[in-house]
């Protein structure tokens, strides 16, 4: 499996690597808008054949100069390729480049209430803290825990500029989400 | 510039009015005021108050008053700059972009200068590709508007595009030192990344490079400088410092296969030891990467291999990484390592079952009790890889005996059901699969393709609704997001199905995600200079201009053409017809009964279609009035509904395939198929020349393929029966260009060759061959016949045999019922499980859930997965 950072040419499968795994689904024209916007912050986890088995589209939530922050707008692994630590290793790689590229402070996200896999990915192997809950986010009217991960430490690695410990997470819990 | 036709001022006033409610999208209050002019008889034929109510009027989505009023406006004052550039911006909300184009150079013929519509000329230009014309352009709001950003960034773009580096470089050089002054932002930041793309793409890597490291400070995208500059240092031949970038870039992200290459080929490592050495650096230094150990096997040599893969697997086995097999299966390419994995994965199920432990070892730790599971897990893909159904599901039951629950496990039993020929079966598996875990789409969307591809087209339909929008059917659901695989595959079975306006439907639908995602592009192309994203606007670009080279275009297409190719040939009959009884031998009392009845039934099924009609009118209101809802764009031009059995009965079919064809033409020139498509419709056209066209860009991409061979036998025997009736030039062209394809052989010469050659060892080769020998030469059918159905000599697959079957069934080789019956025993016993082969009866007693429609048997089992 191969980890980068996502190019136009790889949207129109990450379109397709949502629909396939997940119930939030957009237009191309709204990958469009992520991949032409912050072209830093998406990435994939492709096969040896090329085919996206992973993907993390984010963005930026810019309110202001003091609340600069990321936010993933979606996280997918295809089942078939889940346990081999994918969704970390593009979350951590998407949040270096929101610190670098925009200077990030923190990342929020969204995830349901109900997707337990997913939350424990969030809080145990990634360090995100839940925020409050968002009552009836999603349009089958569940709620929402609304969550965010502080980027200080990216920050700090970043400019020392040897970010390569500190960005693995010491856990052993793997299990890769479905959000 | 004055307007050509001025109104007093109070009018003019109230035109102004018109104008600024068209910005607002106030359109009522549009109308009104240009019903104030055009109620005075003294303005009632004003042009540009007439074009501007037109404009207005298409905003509401009366698009034929909008046409009329605008056209007459026009008419009405053809020098005024105002009525061009609304016809121009009517025609550009219809798409019509070369329209739309002629309409702006007329309003600036009017008005030169003229901003607003310069810059959306620009931005159709850009849209159509037209290089030229938009540099122009682009040079001339340039000159009017010097101070802006944007002005720079498009000229300098305009050149880019064109391939003039030079120019584009000197002019972001210029707009870099006069214009951009701190502080040094992300814009400023991805500025100096396009101006270095410019430089690469001008292949001046030695000065791409040194602008890379002048301005690396103001650059904030670390993980592109790094990138671009290893790609410069690497082609400058310069190694010491290619290597450091990219072990820097390791460190960053350790999953990442390309850093690994590009650091191999920077240490010019070729020995396969040096690189098995090379990559035990990197497993150490990332102990928790997969990438380093992985990549290491793909390179170690036998010797090695053995030791290194036991450790893999083992190390999968004992953490329990489910997809291992998926993650090992490319080295399969290489038979002795794949031999070498079945020894050791057998040795372990042997161990874990008996011990508990890998291998015999006593001093070896036990492993937990799943490592067994995964084993079987394990080894019942690899069985399956290998197309021995029995043993595959021989280490997949035991593992569901071992744990019943894991959703996983039965995945891969349908898998193994649809590899052996039971689509049926197969989706029967994934359906105990999803109803374990219902909250995951992968598994449902799973099931759903399986679905499809045992022809299910109802119960996909159903499954896939537990995922999309309440509410609305989920076919109109899936379609609106754009949900191709689900599209293609419903293609496909609808087309097995013989369902020809479904499966055209289906074609039309994914055709119409493609202009869609080429209409998206719109937006961005002033979007993206504000942003400054100028990098990925240029991707962008580039992946719009080969968009249909994705494999879901060819895929739809290629069932749209073949779809339309078969109703050319047999084109639908009229449903209504029915035959007229008897009525000769009727008793004039009874003649009299029937009559009346035919009549009343006459009666009712008008009514039932007058209703049918409203309801179509009132669907299409509602889908309308939807669209117009969803969108918030009024001036989105409406696409016809796609009626399934109206494009079956398109009326030319020929030139409908075409439309499908042309994209493919250009940007799936490398697949054979494209080519064959073509000579097939052109074959039908009776085109000459485009026929050879067709067979010479095959015939360079593979001149010994089996359906190339085909059409070449024909093209052959056409131009013979063609004989003096050809145009004598266009004769002489084909002579020339064929003489190395024919070789100066007759029709029949072709065929015994190529079935005398290796195509004969294959089983399309075989098929195909056969096929046209038959053709030719009617007296050898049992000579044919024999080479079409042998299983012996050529490697058969499920999927060409049931392409032999149907071609025997079709009567290409006449009749021959003994034959087909004895080829479809043959092929049971060679494979048991394929449903294609199996006498019409009950679904196998080992399915979870009763087959409730199993007797809806598949033409064709696709297993080009």
């Amino acid at each position: 499996m191969n980890i980068r950072c996502a190019r136009p040419s790889d949207l129109m499968n990450m379109q397709h690597c949502n629909l396939l795994c997940l119930p939030e689904n957009y237009q191309m024209k709204y990958y469009f808008y992520h991949g032409l916007s912050w072209p830093q912050l998406s990435y994939v986890a492709e096969d040896e054949k090329g085919h996206i088995v992973g993907y993390v589209l984010a963005k930026m939530e810019e309110d202001g100069e003091d609340n600069r922050h990321g936010h993933i707008t979606s996280l997918a692994v295809k089942r078939s390729h889940r346990r081999l630590g994918l969704a970390q290793k593009l979350m951590n790689q998407a949040s270096l480049a929101m610190v670098e590229c925009f200077q990030a402070k923190y990342v929020s996200l969204h995830v349901r209430k109900s997707n337990r896999a997913a939350l424990n990915l969030y809080t145990n192997s990634l360090g995100f803290k839940i925020l409050e809950i968002e009552p009836k986010y999603y349009a089958d009217g569940e709620d929402a825990y609304s969550m965010m991960r502080d980027l200080s430490a990216f920050a700090a690695e970043s400019k020392t500029d040897s970010q390569s410990d500190n960005l693995e997470i010491k856990s052993d819990s793997a299990i890769i989400s479905q959000c | 510039m004055p307007p050509s036709n001025p109104l007093p001022p109070k009018e003019n006033a109230l035109f102004k009015r018109i104008l600024r409610c068209y910005e607002h999208k106030q359109y009522k209050n549009g109308l009104k005021f240009a019903k104030q002019i055009l109620s005075n008889p003294k303005f009632a034929e004003h042009g540009e108050t007439l074009a501007m109510k037109g404009l207005t009027l298409n905003c509401l989505g009366r698009k034929d008053e909008a046409y009329e009023y605008v056209r007459r406006g026009l008419r009405n004052d053809l020098k005024s700059p105002v009525c061009w550039h609304v016809y121009g911006l009517l025609q550009r909300s219809d798409k019509k972009y070369d329209e739309a184009i002629k309409c702006y150079r007329n309003a600036l013929k009017w008005e030169k200068e003229n901003i607003q519509i310069l810059r959306d000329l620009s931005l159709l230009q850009i849209q159509m590709r037209d290089l030229e014309g938009y540099k122009d352009t682009r040079y001339q709001l340039f000159m009017l508007r010097p101070t802006q950003r944007a002005s720079w960034i498009g000229f300098a773009m305009s050149y880019h595009l064109l391939g003039d580096y030079e120019m584009a470089n000197s002019i972001l050089d210029a707009f870099r030192t006069n214009q951009m002054k701190g502080p040094y932002d992300y814009e400023h930041s991805e500025l100096l990344l396009y101006q270095n793309m410019v430089l690469a793409e001008s292949g001046q890597y030695e000065r791409a490079l040194q602008h890379l490291q002048k301005f690396q400070s103001q650059i904030l995208d670390k993980l592109s400088i790094k990138e671009t500059s290893g790609e410069y240092y690497l082609k400058l031949k310069r190694f010491k410092e290619a290597e450091a970038v990219y072990e820097d870039l390791l460190k960053r992200n350790p999953e990442n296969v390309m850093y690994y290459q590009k650091l191999i080929e920077a240490k010019q490592l070729s020995d396969p030891d040096e690189k098995v050495a090379f990559f035990d650096v990197y497993k150490k230094e990332f102990p928790r990467a997969i990438a380093p150990r992985r990549l290491q096997l793909t390179e170690a040599p036998a010797a090695v291999f053995t030791r290194l893969v036991d450790e893999y697997l083992r190390h999968g086995l004992h953490k329990g990484i489910p997809p291992l097999f998926v993650d090992l299966r490319s080295l399969y390419a290489d038979q002795s390592k794949a031999d070498t994995i079945e020894k050791l994965v057998l040795q372990y199920v042997e161990n874990l079952s008996k011990l508990g432990t890998f291998s015999s070892d006593p001093s070896e730790p036990k492993q937990p009790a799943s490592a067994l599971l995964w084993a079987y897990y394990y080894a019942a893909q690899h069985f399956d890889y290998k197309k021995d159904t029995d043993r595959a599901l021989h280490y997949i039951d035991a593992a569901i005996e071992h744990t019943p629950t894991l959703i996983e496990l039965f995945i891969v039993k349908g898998r193994i059901y649809k590899h052996a020929g039971d689509p049926v079966s197969a989706y029967q598996w994934l359906e105990e699969a999803q109803a374990m875990d219902t909250a995951d789409r992968y598994v449902n969307s799973k099931c759903a393709r399986y679905m499809l591809r045992a022809e299910h087209v109802k119960r996909a339909e159903d499954m896939c609704a537990k995922f999309t929008r309440e509410g609305v059917p989920a076919t109109e659901n899936l379609n609106e997001m754009q949900c191709m695989w689900f599209q293609t595959e419903a293609a496909a079975a609808y087309q097995r199905l013989h369902q020809w306006g479904e499966a055209l439907k289906k074609a039309h639908e994914v055709d119409r995600h493609f202009s869609e995602i080429m209409e998206d592009q719109f937006d961005f192309h002033s979007y993206c200079m504000r942003k400054m994203t100028l990098r990925s606007y240029v991707g962008l670009l580039r992946l719009e201009d080969v968009l249909r080279s994705h494999p879901f275009y060819f895929r739809c297409a290629r069932v749209a053409i073949q779809v339309y190719l078969r109703l050319y040939a047999q084109p639908l009959q009229d449903v209504q017809q029915t035959t007229e009884p008897d009525t000769e031998n009727l008793a004039p009392s009874e003649l009299k009964k029937l009559r009346n009845k035919q009549r009343k039934a006459k009666r009712k099924a008008e009514q039932e279609s007058a209703l049918a009609a409203q309801v179509q009118v009132k669907r299409e209101q509602h889908h309308k009035a939807r669209q117009q809802q969803e969108q918030g764009d009024p001036e989105a031009p409406q696409l016809d509904e796609l009626i399934p059995d109206k494009l079956a009965r398109a009326e030319d079919p020929l030139e409908q395939a075409i439309k499908f064809l042309q994209p493919l033409r250009t940007l799936a020139a490398d697949r054979i198929d494209t080519h064959l498509m073509a000579f097939e419709i052109y074959f039908r056209k009776e085109k000459p020349l485009l026929m050879l066209q067709s067979l010479k860009r095959a015939w360079r991409l593979d001149n010994t393929h089996h359906h190339l061979h085909d059409c070449l036998v024909r093209f052959r025997c056409w131009l013979d029966d063609a004989g003096d009736s050809l145009n004598a030039s266009v004769a002489a062209v084909i002579a020339a260009e064929t003489s190395q394809m024919f070789a100066g052989r007759s029709a029949v010469q072709m065929a015994e060759e190529f079935l005398a050659g290796p195509a004969r060892k294959s089983q399309e080769g075989a098929l195909w061959g056969a096929r046209a020998l038959r053709r030719l030469v009617p007296a050898r059918t049992q000579e044919a016949l024999r080479l079409a159905t042998d299983l012996d000599s050529t490697q058969p697959t499920i999927q060409g045999c049931v392409e032999v079957l149907e071609s025997l069934k079709d009567g290409d080789f006449g009749p021959c019922e003994k034959e087909t019956e004895e080829y479809i025993l043959a092929c049971r016993a060679k494979f048991p499980y394929a449903i294609a082969f199996k006498p019409p009866a009950p679904a196998p007693a080992d399915v979870p859930a009763p087959a409730q429609d199993a007797a809806l048997q598949p033409k064709e089992i696709a297993n080009n997965n």
